[in-house]
């Protein structure tokens, strides 16, 4: 039996204590571990990920939210958490419930792992990475690099005193190479990243072919000539598609940020906001998507939130809260980083629905302009509505053509313009999930997976 | 409190009867509190949140290398302990390191420097400090309706962490960090509904409404600037930045780049190069009054102290902590810090192994005089006031990030606000190519300390702006 099964009476016996001074009360307990490899020209470093137990208590006081938290799972550590939850509650109870409907579900769900990542040994591990790297280092020019390969454990369990139990426990398997050329002082790099939920299964799939590629984009990079500035055609990568959906669109309809005026996005809400082939989605169910959960933190089920449907800004993303101040449910987006963390709308996995454009259709359509490749992170600006992506590495298009390698670039611009300005989306066949971590601003960070097509439209382009 | 309360002491005392060779516990006890704001009103209080878990290394020799095993644990019964000590040791027979020797620090080694890691008031009094903190940084909006508070919070982390090893040694540091995050929206008035919204994140180890009624004061100007600003012109290269953009660049990079992390993997630059303007000179300051990383020893138990990294433009000695400073024969330099360079966590040290990193970088003040006097001497380019995010890239140097706002700069003149397109550059790169720290041509003559960074403004030339105005 899990820490966490075993602890389940002692949390629900504290959970109880709380119910004689608020109308709500939850405990969201939390056990995590998980194992991490990296190896390189120089060290072999395999860890253990950290194996860290604990609970937050979160109680309604009438007027506003107070949690308090408590590594470890014993008896002790949770009676004097929801103790002291209890001194902070008001004497007499209030009798105004908590805004929204409490998640009443109960249910138990694990990632399902085709082959147990438990079962995939050290001496195993250690092969593959090596493996990895010697595939890496093949190519001529490439002297080191950096492969790592890691997977998380999270059990959570989730008990309200509404009613709600739900127990569930995500896999997470993550890998990376990333080739290193070094030449008189100028570092250059390319990656290649896979991440899911699932099992050992995940590894499997990099393949010889795939590190020898960006290995030899790595070398390119060293002579990649300085990138044009200014607007342009920008062709993203399915990568860059993703994390424009998440950063420049998503964050926006995170609607925490719309009760506090704070979203650009909040004034369009039902608009024709871009082409009819463009249908932005969030999708916490979506098979092995790293950012994949079951239940959030308030209890509800993860689910599929359409957030554009060809075209057209149709749906936010809800907490309790949100969903009844804006007469819609709570969609399974409510989470917390852990357990010392306080729960937020977050997204899960934000992506572009694929259109019907070739990338060499795409690419002739371009004319002149970039193709921005290996997306490595974007910045939300929910307020301003502009957006900032960063890549790893660009061409250049000429005549309708791709050409020549050019080095990392940022993109930045208006979202509204910048969904105005699509001119095609790439087809399904082109369509990839990449793993990443989101924050909520610059703290709280979460799994978070992104994808999309390629995606061809306008925007300011400068060094990075 | 008796000392066999401590998280690492505690541990230790158990591991001593178990392993031998060298091994190390990093224990760490925290509590956290917080305040989050929608508007000016309080929508969550958060706190105590406690946590309390150790981080065991252990150093197997292994021909001419050691293997090194770390694990951590928030699991503090007697079997806990064994089972990350079996762990630890199961995983330091898989690894490798290039080390010749493991020298961990002993009783003996050094009693350390005399230095402030600690607001007191905050300590004692967490959630009374929090709530008057709010209260002074809301009141100046009372009564105002052209500029309100959009979100924020206060995060104080209280925690006191403690060090034991084979050899003996018995740390203990106590720790206050802070994390601001506070944003405020301006609108109404002549420039229509649409909103405009500055956006503050902060980490400080004290807790102060000292200088906070001059800071909203500012953060209200370029929150109003924000809905005036006019697109940013392309081309320029001349641009004043002030230590709040340069604490995002500066730190993830050359911390990284001038550490022995850097230097295994043949990417620091070769001591004695010169690398930068011969006005600009880095220490890391281990020592530095209110410094987020400030402490008399460092993660692995070594004396903290301030170095120069880069003295007149020259590459000087880089971080070590014990393994890397084994690596290269050299001492450590207390530098063994438990989170990557310039983003050490305020707590959950103990999850970390340590690693070779500055401290708090400092930036010697020059000649320049005041902001208005950079201003002056520039003549005509850009003052930079905040970028979303910089994007800094540690392998290769890169940075860059979309123009949340900046001003142009007329005439020696600070004059109209402008936002939008991208501002980006090299931090560091190979000597004699261009870049941020190359390109210096002129240093203020007053520090400000922003997270890991102490730096005047710096006027630098060589930057590339892309913008969609005409420049």
């Amino acid at each position: 039996m899990s820490s966490l099964r075993s602890a389940e009476d002692d949390l629900a016996r504290a959970l109880r204590s709380l119910e004689a001074r608020t109308p709500y009360a939850e405990v969201m307990a939390e056990v995590t571990g998980g194992h991490t490899l990296r190896h390189d020209r120089n060290a072999t470093t395999p860890a253990p990920l950290p194996r860290l137990e604990g609970a937050v208590f979160r109680a309604w006081s009438g007027a506003l939210w107070l949690e308090t938290a408590a590594s470890g799972l014993g008896r002790h550590a949770l009676d004097a958490a929801a103790e002291e939850l209890r001194g902070r509650l008001p004497a007499t109870p209030t009798t105004t419930p908590p805004p929204g409907d409490s998640a009443t579900g109960r249910g138990e769900r694990a990632t399902t792992e085709k082959r147990p990542i438990d079962d995939l040994s050290l001496e195993q591990r250690l092969e593959w990475a090596k493996t990895m790297y010697g595939y890496a280092t093949s190519v001529p020019g490439i002297g080191n690099a950096i492969v790592t390969l890691g997977h998380l454990s999270d059990e959570r369990l989730f008990l309200s005193t509404a009613g709600a139990r739900r127990h569930q426990h995500v896999v997470r398997v993550r890998t990376t190479v990333v080739p290193l050329a070094i030449e008189n002082g100028k570092v250059e790099y390319d990656f290649l990243t896979l991440g899911e939920t699932g099992g050992a299964e995940i590894v499997e799939k990099l393949t010889e072919a795939d590190v020898h590629l960006v290995a030899k984009e790595a070398i390119a990079l060293l002579a990649a000539k300085e990138a044009p500035t200014g607007r342009m055609t920008v062709l993203l990568d399915p990568s860059t598609a993703g994390t424009f959906a998440h950063e420049s669109f998503g964050h926006g309809t995170e609607a925490d940020q719309m009760l506090r005026n704070r979203s650009y996005l909040k004034p369009v809400l039902g608009e024709v906001v871009g082409p009819p082939e463009l249908t932005l989605v969030d999708d916490g169910s979506y098979p092995t998507g790293w950012g994949s959960i079951f239940f959030d933190d308030e209890g509800h089920e993860a689910r599929r939130n359409v957030l554009v449907d060809h075209g057209r800004f149709v749906g936010a993303l809800h907490d309790r809260e949100s969903a009844a101040a804006m007469h819609a449910t709570a969609g399974g987006n409510t989470r917390r980083s852990d357990f010392l963390s306080r729960p937020f709308v977050r997204m899960t996995n934000t992506f572009v629905e694929p259109g019907d454009w070739s990338v060499e259709e795409l690419v002739k359509e371009a004319k002149e302009g970039v193709l921005m490749q290996s997306c490595s992170s974007g910045m939300e600006d929910p307020l301003g509505g502009n957006m900032q992506l960063k890549v790893k590495k660009a061409r250049r298009i000429h005549r309708g053509e791709i050409g020549e390698m050019l080095p990392s670039l940022a993109l930045s611009g208006g979202v509204l313009a910048f969904l105005k300005s699509i001119r095609g989306v790439g087809r399904k066949d082109q369509f990839e999930m990449s793993p990443g971590y989101c924050g909520k601003g610059h703290t709280d960070y979460i799994p978070a997976g992104t994808g999309g097509t390629h995606l061809l439209a306008e925007a300011i382009v400068g060094p990075a | 409190m008796s000392d066999e309360a401590f998280t690492a002491f505690r541990v230790g005392e158990q591991l001593r009867r178990s392993l031998d060779g060298p091994w190390e516990v990093f224990g760490e006890r925290g509590r956290r509190y917080e305040i989050h704001l929608n508007g000016a009103t309080t929508e969550m209080e958060r706190g105590p949140l406690h946590v309390e878990g150790f981080g065991l290394r252990v150093f197997r020799p292994q021909g001419d290398q050691y293997g090194v095993g770390f694990v951590a644990t928030t699991d503090l019964s007697e079997a806990g302990i064994a089972r990350t000590a079996a762990d630890a040791q199961a995983t330091s027979a898989f690894a490798r390191f290039p080390t010749k020797r493991v020298e961990l620090p002993a009783t003996v080694n050094g009693a350390g420097a005399s230095v402030e890691t600690v607001d007191r008031h905050l300590w004692e009094h967490p959630v009374e400090a929090l709530r008057d903190y709010v209260h002074a940084l809301v009141s100046p909006f009372d009564g105002r309706t052209d500029v309100v508070p959009s979100f924020g919070s206060v995060r104080a982390a209280l925690s006191e962490t403690t060090l034991t090893n084979s050899e003996g040694i018995q740390r203990r540091v106590r720790r206050t960090t802070v994390e601001l995050e506070f944003a405020v929206k301006a609108f109404g008035g002549p420039e229509g509904r649409a909103p405009g919204e500055f956006w503050v994140n902060r980490e400080t180890c004290e807790l102060t409404t000292r200088g906070l009624a001059e800071d909203v004061a500012q953060w209200c100007q370029r929150a109003q600037d924000v809905r005036i600003a006019r697109p940013t012109p392309s081309g320029i290269t001349n641009v004043i930045l002030p230590p709040e953009p340069l604490a995002d660049i500066v730190p993830p990079i050359l911390g990284f780049r001038l550490s022995g992390v850097a230097e295994l993997r043949k990417m620091a630059p070769t001591p004695g190069d010169r690398i930068a303007a011969e006005s600009f000179t880095l220490d890391d300051d281990g020592l530095l009054r209110h410094g987020l990383e400030s402490a008399p020893y460092d993660d692995e138990g070594n004396p903290q102290v301030r170095r120069t990294l880069i003295d007149r433009g020259v590459v000087g000695t880089p971080a070590y902590d014990v393994l890397h400073a084994g690596a290269f024969g050299r001492a450590p330099t207390g530098s063994g810090k438990r989170g990557a360079a310039g983003g050490a966590p305020s707590w959950f040290r103990f999850t970390l192994p340590p690693g070779p990193s500055a401290t708090t970088l400092v930036v010697r003040p020059g000649d320049g005089g005041s902001e208005e006097e950079l201003i002056e001497a520039a003549g005509d380019g850009i003052y930079l006031g905040q970028l979303g995010f910089p994007f800094p890239d540690p392998l290769s140097g890169a940075f860059g990030g979309e123009i949340r706002i900046a001003y142009r700069i007329r005439h020696g003149k600070k004059a109209e606000p402008i936002r939008g397109g991208t501002l980006g550059g090299v931090a560091l790169t190979a000597p004699g190519a261009p870049s941020l720290i190359q390109s210096v041509r002129g240093i203020g003559g007053r520090a400000e300390l922003r997270g890991a960074l102490s730096t005047p403004a710096l006027w630098v030339d060589g930057l590339t702006v892309a913008g969609e105005g005409p420049g």
